[in-house]
């Protein structure tokens, strides 16, 4: 399979297959919950967001695009580079958190409860061939 | 399902946030920033004892923040749900500041306005007021928001105690009762011989612990125990390794806590072989303690016992040896060391001495009687609840300093 764009129609559309045959309600321990990853200074200089949604542990919606992303629990906001190295490993989630290169909106002891969740998709995520 | 219990101790928190909501309404303010332990205990009505914050709408619920650490036990015990526990952490966006300016910002939807918020001073390290870096940063986060000091407005409605608080503290006033038997035990027939204050605070907590009480609550050293020449230095002794010795005082000041009420009764002895003059300050005490017990009711105050008291100890010759003083506040896990919420007071942070005590106000019967040159002194706490005619002792310890062999 040939790698694909970051965050573009492709990547998009594998990601939300794969999300969706890969996290089960089980193993997502029936969340119901949402989040926006919020992108700054991306490649093309675009504001672009991810908005990922689950319902009972299935995920309900799946969506990139730009501008307003819809209303989540939690959004996260952070330098494109950053999304970047996350999803290829080389750099943690929580050490992003804390040296403040992501932001965290929302209720924090919440999330704390979802992170295993959030890194099971991301692991998913990290499975498809891209190019970033 | 509720049980007896539960009822009996049950207090009704959506009606102290009416109480307050009503009072930011009449003050024209748009939330309110608690962060304080005492404003923590009467909403969360659960034991929060990292630094937190309390942020009430004008209307609608609050939602409290703390170190996320304990936010799941802080979920578990109290009665707000998993959106209004909130946690904050070290990391982007979810530190202090930025968690509740967001919060404010996002959730909220209030953009500007005026935020009552809770400084000023207090004896007790732990109060929780805001410090200045906080406040400074508040402001530079909410640019928009004037700041009000505004904790009276929790004082106020917490002033007069309800049904299920007063119960708490009965049940914690019966569990240091549990703690003084047990210390009471343990030393006499000769128990107390190489016994040391520090010990004897482990058996009374024990007993207590055994009867109910979650903690001994920390201001001033968990249960304070003193003997001899301490008995004499004032109103905090942390117990010492020191060994009780023949012929000495002993003052065991015992603190156990129920439900977030703190129980703290103090209550004196004398070792055998008591001197007369011992003996002499020992009954000056008791009848001092006693006649305060007899005086408390609505429309007293807190300068007319005093004064009284002077008049009484001047009468019987010990004058020299009673501290001016006849209680502090006490509230649920925190402290209301004034007594009184007004801020038109004399000295701004200290009891009005004209405050006229009202039906189910609280405070601590607190005398603590001092002669240094003597190596001997005492001390009485007692959390009471005022009555219309008189007062309730929470602690039914006998009022009483015996001579044990």
């Amino acid at each position: 399979m040939a790698n694909m764009v970051y965050l573009g129609p492709e990547w998009s559309e594998e990601a939300k297959k794969r999300l969706e045959k890969e996290l089960t309600p089980e193993n997502m321990h029936h969340v119901t919950s949402s989040m926006s990853n919020i992108y700054q200074n991306t490649p093309d200089g675009k504001e672009k967001y991810l908005f990922i949604a689950f319902d009972d542990g299935k995920v309900s919606q799946f969506e990139v695009g730009e501008g307003e992303p819809p209303k989540a629990e939690f959004k996260i906001i952070a330098e494109y580079e950053t999304f970047a190295k996350i999803s290829r490993g080389e750099l943690g989630a929580v050490r992003a958190l804390t040296s403040r290169k992501l932001t965290l909106r929302g209720n924090m002891a919440k999330a704390m409860r979802l992170a295993p969740r959030v890194d099971r998709m991301n692991k998913v995520l990290a499975t498809i061939p891209t190019d970033y | 399902m509720a049980n007896e219990s539960d009822h009996k101790y049950a207090v009704d928190v959506n009606k102290r946030i009416e109480v307050i909501q009503a009072e930011m309404k009449a003050r024209d303010l748009d939330l309110y920033l608690g962060s304080r332990i005492r404003t923590m205990s009467f909403i969360v009505d659960a034991f929060v004892p990292w630094r937190s914050y309390l942020v009430i709408p004008a209307d609608g619920l609050p939602t409290v923040f703390t170190f996320v650490i304990d936010a799941t036990r802080l979920l578990s015990e109290t009665w707000m749900d998993e959106d209004h526990v909130r946690g904050y952490f070290g990391a982007g966006g979810a530190e202090q500041i930025d968690a509740i300016q967001y919060f404010i910002d996002d959730e909220l939807g209030i953009k500007k306005g005026r935020i009552g918020y809770e400084t000023g001073m207090s004896t007790y390290t732990a109060e929780g007021y805001l410090t200045h870096y906080e406040y400074v940063r508040f402001a530079e986060a909410l640019p928009d928001f004037e700041f009000v000091n505004s904790h009276d407005i929790v004082d106020g409605a917490s002033l007069i105690k309800d049904e299920g608080t007063m119960n708490r503290f009965r049940e914690a006033g019966r569990i240091v009762d549990e703690g003084q038997k047990a210390a009471r035990a343990a030393v006499e027939g000769g128990g107390w011989k190489g016994m040391t204050e520090t010990e004897l605070g482990g058996i009374a907590a024990l007993a207590m612990r055994r009867a109910g009480s979650v903690s001994e609550w920390n201001f001033a050293g968990l249960n304070e125990i003193s003997s001899g020449w301490r008995t004499g230095l004032g109103a905090c002794t942390p117990p010492t390794t020191k060994e009780f010795a023949a012929g000495e005082a002993l003052m065991f000041d015992l603190h156990g806590m129920f439900k977030l009420a703190l129980g703290d009764h103090s209550h004196n002895y004398l070792l055998a072989p008591a001197t007369e003059r011992q003996r002499w300050h020992a009954d000056n005490f008791v009848a001092c303690v006693q006649f305060i017990a007899d005086n408390y009711k609505v429309g007293a105050s807190p300068g007319g016992l005093i004064t009284a008291l002077g008049d009484f100890a001047e009468d019987r010759g010990c004058s020299d040896f009673i501290l001016p003083g006849v209680e502090h506040g006490i509230g649920l896990f925190g402290d209301e060391w004034r007594v009184g919420a007004s801020m038109d007071v004399p000295i701004p942070y200290w009891t009005d001495p004209e405050h006229g005590y009202q039906e189910n106000e609280m405070v601590i019967l607190a005398m603590q009687y001092a002669a240094e040159e003597d190596d001997i002194g005492f001390r009485y706490e007692n959390p009471i609840i005022i009555k219309k005619d008189g007062c309730e002792l929470t602690s039914k310890y006998p009022l009483a300093i015996e001579e044990i062999e």
